[in-house]
């Protein structure tokens, strides 16, 4: 008898294990008509590309209306620190960068929760669905005047803080757009091969100027003595570097996927400066996250599903199927012509850093504004 | 006597003092029967909850460890007390780069601004009020134009004339035209910001002096004349007197208003590195470290409040600037003769310079297929009627078509209506609160408190009201998400318009009017309804259009408190310009100008049925 009983117990045990770890099939019907009952789902986004995904939504899903809302990454966080404070729910889905403020200001307060569509499970990587699902990696690199200039003219990071370079580098203003203090963070975090870096390019090792601690915040100092020009949009530095027809074109840091910008002004003539020294750039995670007692949590899972798009990219995916968003299912690759993630010599921005280190860098890039 | 007086006559001592309660009581009877005291009442416990609480909330918080502080600091404590930020404001290695030169960049600008607004303004207002110029009515009302423009458009315009090499792209028309590159401070930085936000800024001054002008019988000047004075003299001695506390009030909203104005004097200034205190403020709050920000804004406060505290001291105690006595009244012009036109030559090139070339320049941009490509063979309508199609423009229908947009369109009206009603009628019951009570403590307070918010940077204020009103405050219900709340922040901010308009107007109504009115045993509402409302209403109606233009254009501060529901045009244009769709950002400020321009001949239609005007 106790034998039967403790076969059936490790036969439950064997069959629980299982129903967790095999991917259970995603239940589409079922969550239609869950979703299709709540009518409606409010998405804050950090972009404007909601509208897109949104329509493509309504036309999969009639019945269910989808409340795009963009706004800047660091809003969404104080609008729903505000929303859970006032038990006013009103996102249903956010959608945004900063993936460090949102870990610790949302998820560890338990404001935000993770969902993960079951049917994915095998096909995310673990470090991009945990603790919460990455939606693509976003990448902010250094482009050039592919008008102007036959080849990329920077090879490392340190030539742009060269005389020949003095005036004519633009930087994103980290005051005003976070996302380029996860870039400085990351710089300073990698510093030991920033430093490593400087030694190949100058042939001598770095000499820090007094008071700055590694080679990452080094750079960023001459950098800025260096005249470094600082815009406060994206969109600015990726007209200012790439309109044709200029003498002396800049280069400068911005996202990735400003090259879609080029489809919508044929004028602008820019490209991604891929064999830069230590690194080409930065990727961070861009998440998608359910908000804690929200209002239309079927529809949120629906649409999120959406969002991830099939193994062709889908028509939920889609609007992020371009160069420079990274998409993070293993069995979607970046659109032709675009190296994969992996194979870009990039540093990913670690939330964790960020977090504890990024205002100490800010602080840093604001006392040596000059 | 009450039937207990014989109770007294025991008791004298009681007595004594039952009778000096009796006449304190009936001190106090008469007191609360002053209806200005009462509407002071009323006005502070209004006051209290838009403006003193969250005041309150403001000096708590830059106090108290926050949450986000973990990233500033290993020692912090989520709740606690903490000198922290005013020691990171004040005497930290920042102290240069956060406080010093912004503080002095910012001074510098207003003062600029100020100075030139307010000489632009008031000899616009004189020339249309009280001279013979002709044109005179088109004048008048294109003068508020320049505002009703968003403030970056006129940034973006000085680039496109003036912009140089420095920061790549197409260089302007000026060195287009001359070959020259203009040199950086031409291009950026603090001429630039005074040049584009005097222009924009002057319709302030020309509204508040022109209704003062109006109302000053012109009799007061011809006499003058009639004694021999020169014209010069006469403007010196008499006009510019009657006029200084429109002149003041104006030089107040313009130097305060600039103080906490981020957008131009941000775009204008980073490519140069230079930042002013709303630079600093905006990043600090949009980075999560508001107790920062909020002290920075304290600066600021205390600026303003120092060149109130001079405005008051100069328009002084007891000095009378009565011009609407019960008597007749009239306007003479005053001939310019040969100046006529050369003067009006002047004012078409002012607007062409502060309205038609910014507008033309938001207009082309409208039309074109692609941005900053202005050739005539790729305009469209696109961006106006385009019909959802995902091969162009992410699939966005054009403005006209597009539901988002319409509904945000009406978000705004009901916003700026809504808030600028309110706002008006506030200001009225203000301005009679305030010259009634005249040096005393109460009035002193009304106008003080009413007053505040203006001096704090919107995108401050914003947070403010977010973090105060997405709890319940007593029988306050959370008001986050609401309508209300945005229509509440928008009066709070824009008060000291319309309070600054009420009190203009009111300090022209003589007492005898109303005390006239009294002895004829007119009751306070009957008098208000009859006399007050309709003398002030042009000050008003001032205060009124000022507030409907800026709240149709508020973005900062209410950025954090829209939701989905309630959104506006302008957190619409700001993402598309963001996006790069200079088009859809350039076709919504032009539909807000429509706006505008509508609500404004409206108001004008109103004010002309207005009694005062009869």
């Amino acid at each position: 008898m106790r034998k039967i009983v403790s076969v059936v117990g490790v036969l439950s045990l064997v069959m629980g294990l299982a129903c967790t770890s095999a991917a259970e099939p995603f239940d589409e019907t079922a969550l239609y008509k869950a979703a299709k009952e709540e009518r409606q789902v409010n998405i804050y986004s950090y972009s404007s590309r909601v509208f897109k995904f949104g329509k493509t939504f309504e036309a999969k899903y009639p019945g269910i209306k989808v409340n795009g809302f963009d706004m800047d990454s660091p809003e969404i966080v104080t609008k729903v620190l505000a929303e859970q404070a006032a038990k006013n729910y009103v996102a249903d889905v956010i959608f945004l960068k900063d993936p460090s403020t949102v870990v610790n200001e949302l998820y560890n307060k338990k404001l935000v929760f993770n969902y993960v569509p079951s049917d994915l499970e095998n096909l995310i990587p673990a470090h991009y669905k945990e603790p919460l699902l990455v939606h693509h990696a976003s990448v902010d690199a250094i482009i050039y005047n592919n008008e102007k200039m036959a080849a990329p003219p920077i090879k490392s990071l340190w030539d742009m803080t060269m005389k020949e370079w003095k005036g004519r580098v633009i930087f994103p203003d980290p005051q005003k757009l976070s996302e380029y203090i996860e870039v400085l963070a990351t710089i300073v975090q990698h510093s030991d091969e920033m430093a490593a870096d400087y030694k190949r390019v100058f042939g001598q090792p770095i000499k820090l100027s007094p008071g700055v601690k590694n080679a990452g915040y080094e750079w960023i100092l001459r950098l800025l003595n260096n005249d470094a020009i600082i815009l406060g949009s994206t969109n600015d530095i990726a007209k200012a570097v790439g309109l044709s027809d200029q003498a002396q074109p800049p280069v400068g840091f911005t996202a990735y996927s400003r090259l879609r910008d080029k489809e919508k002004n044929p004028k602008l003539k820019f490209e991604i400066m891929l064999d830069v020294q230590p690194a080409m750039g930065v990727s961070t995670d861009v998440i998608v996250a359910i908000v804690n007692k929200a209002s239309h949590p079927n529809a949120a899972k629906l649409l999120i599903r959406w969002m991830m798009g099939d193994e062709k990219g889908g028509q939920g995916y889609e609007p992020y199927f371009v160069f420079g968003n990274f998409p993070v299912r293993k069995d979607v690759s970046a659109p032709e012509g675009s190296k994969n993630l992996s194979d870009l010599n990039l540093w990913k921005s670690d939330p964790d850093y960020v977090w504890k280190h990024g205002q100490e860098v800010l602080d840093f890039w604001v006392a040596h504004l000059k | 006597m009450p039937p207990s007086a014989a109770r007294y006559a025991l008791t004298p001592a009681l007595g004594i003092r039952k009778r000096r309660d009796i006449k304190m009581f009936s001190r106090a009877k008469t007191y609360f029967r002053k209806p200005h005291i009462v509407i002071s009442l009323i006005l502070l416990v209004i006051l209290l909850f838009i403006v003193i609480v969250p005041f309150g909330k403001m000096v708590k918080d830059s106090f108290v460890w926050q949450f986000a502080d973990a990233r500033l600091s290993r020692n912090s404590h989520p709740g606690e007390l903490t000198l922290f930020h005013w020691k990171r404001v004040f005497a930290g290695p920042l102290t240069q780069n956060i406080l010093i030169r912004p503080l002095y960049n910012s001074i510098s600008t207003s003062l600029g601004v100020s100075v030139f607004a307010m000489v632009i303004g008031a000899f616009l207002a004189w020339l249309v009020a009280r001279t013979d110029l002709p044109f005179k009515k088109i004048v008048a009302s294109v003068a508020v134009l320049p505002y009703v423009i968003p403030s970056y458009i006129h940034a973006l315009a000085w680039l496109n004339l003036f912009k140089n090499d420095r920061i790549g792209g197409v260089a302007g028309v000026f060195q287009y035209l001359t070959g020259i590159s203009p040199p950086d401070w031409l291009s950026y930085g603090y001429l630039p910001i005074v040049a584009t936000l005097s222009l924009h800024y002057f319709p302030f001054t020309f509204l508040l002096v022109s209704a003062a002008l109006s109302s000053i019988d012109s009799r007061l000047e011809e006499s003058g004349e009639i004694l021999g004075a020169s014209r010069t003299y006469i403007l010196r001695r008499i006009t510019f007197p009657l006029i200084l506390p429109a002149l003041l009030s104006s030089f107040i909203l313009t130097f305060s208003r600039v103080l906490g104005t981020f957008g131009t004097p941000y775009f204008l200034g980073t490519p140069v590195r230079y930042y002013t205190l709303s630079t600093q403020i905006y990043s600090n709050i949009i980075n999560r470290i508001p107790s920062v920000g909020y002290i920075l804004a304290f600066v600021l406060i205390a600026i303003s409040s120092t060149v109130i505290f001079v405005n008051q001291r100069m328009i002084g105690k007891g000095k009378s600037f009565v011009t609407i006595g019960g008597k007749g009244f009239r306007i003479k012009d005053m001939p310019l003769g040969s100046l006529r036109y050369p003067f009006l030559i002047a004012i078409i090139a002012l607007f062409c310079a502060a309205v038609v070339l910014p507008f033309t320049l938001i207009l082309w941009q409208t039309f074109t297929l692609y941005p900053d490509d202005y050739s005539i063979r790729h305009l469209t309508l696109l961006f106006w009627t385009g019909h959802a199609n995902t091969a162009f423009a992410e699939g966005e229908a054009g403005i006209l078509r597009n539901p988002a947009i319409i509904g945000a369109a009406w978000n705004s009206i009901k916003l700026a209506l809504t808030a600028s009603l309110l706002a008006g009628l506030l200001g009225i019951f203000i301005g009679y609160a305030v010259v009634k009570g005249r040096n005393t403590r109460l009035a002193f307070s009304v106008e003080q408190l009413s007053f505040l918010p203006y001096l704090v940077p919107g995108i401050a204020f914003g947070a403010l009201y977010l973090a105060l009103f997405s709890h319940r405050i007593g029988p306050l219900p959370a008001l986050y998400g609401t309508f209300f709340l945005i229509v509440l922040v928008c009066v709070a901010k824009n008060l000291p318009f319309t309070g600054r308009a009420g009190i203009t107007s009111m300090l022209q109504i003589g007492n005898e009017l109303e005390e006239a009115a009294e002895t004829l045993g007119a009751r306070w509402s009957m008098r208000f309804r009859k006399i007050i409302l309709p003398l002030s209403l042009q000050g008003a109606i001032s205060g009124f259009i000022l507030v409907f233009i800026t709240v149709m254009r508020e973005l900062s501060l209410i950025i954090l408190l829209v939701t989905p529901e309630t959104r506006t045009l302008t957190t619409m244009t700001f993402r598309y310009q963001e996006q790069g769709y200079t088009q859809f950002s350039s076709a919504i400020s032009v539909l807000i100008i429509f706006i505008v321009v509508c609500g404004e001949a409206v108001s004008k239609k109103l004010e002309k049925r207005s009694p005062a005007n009869r």
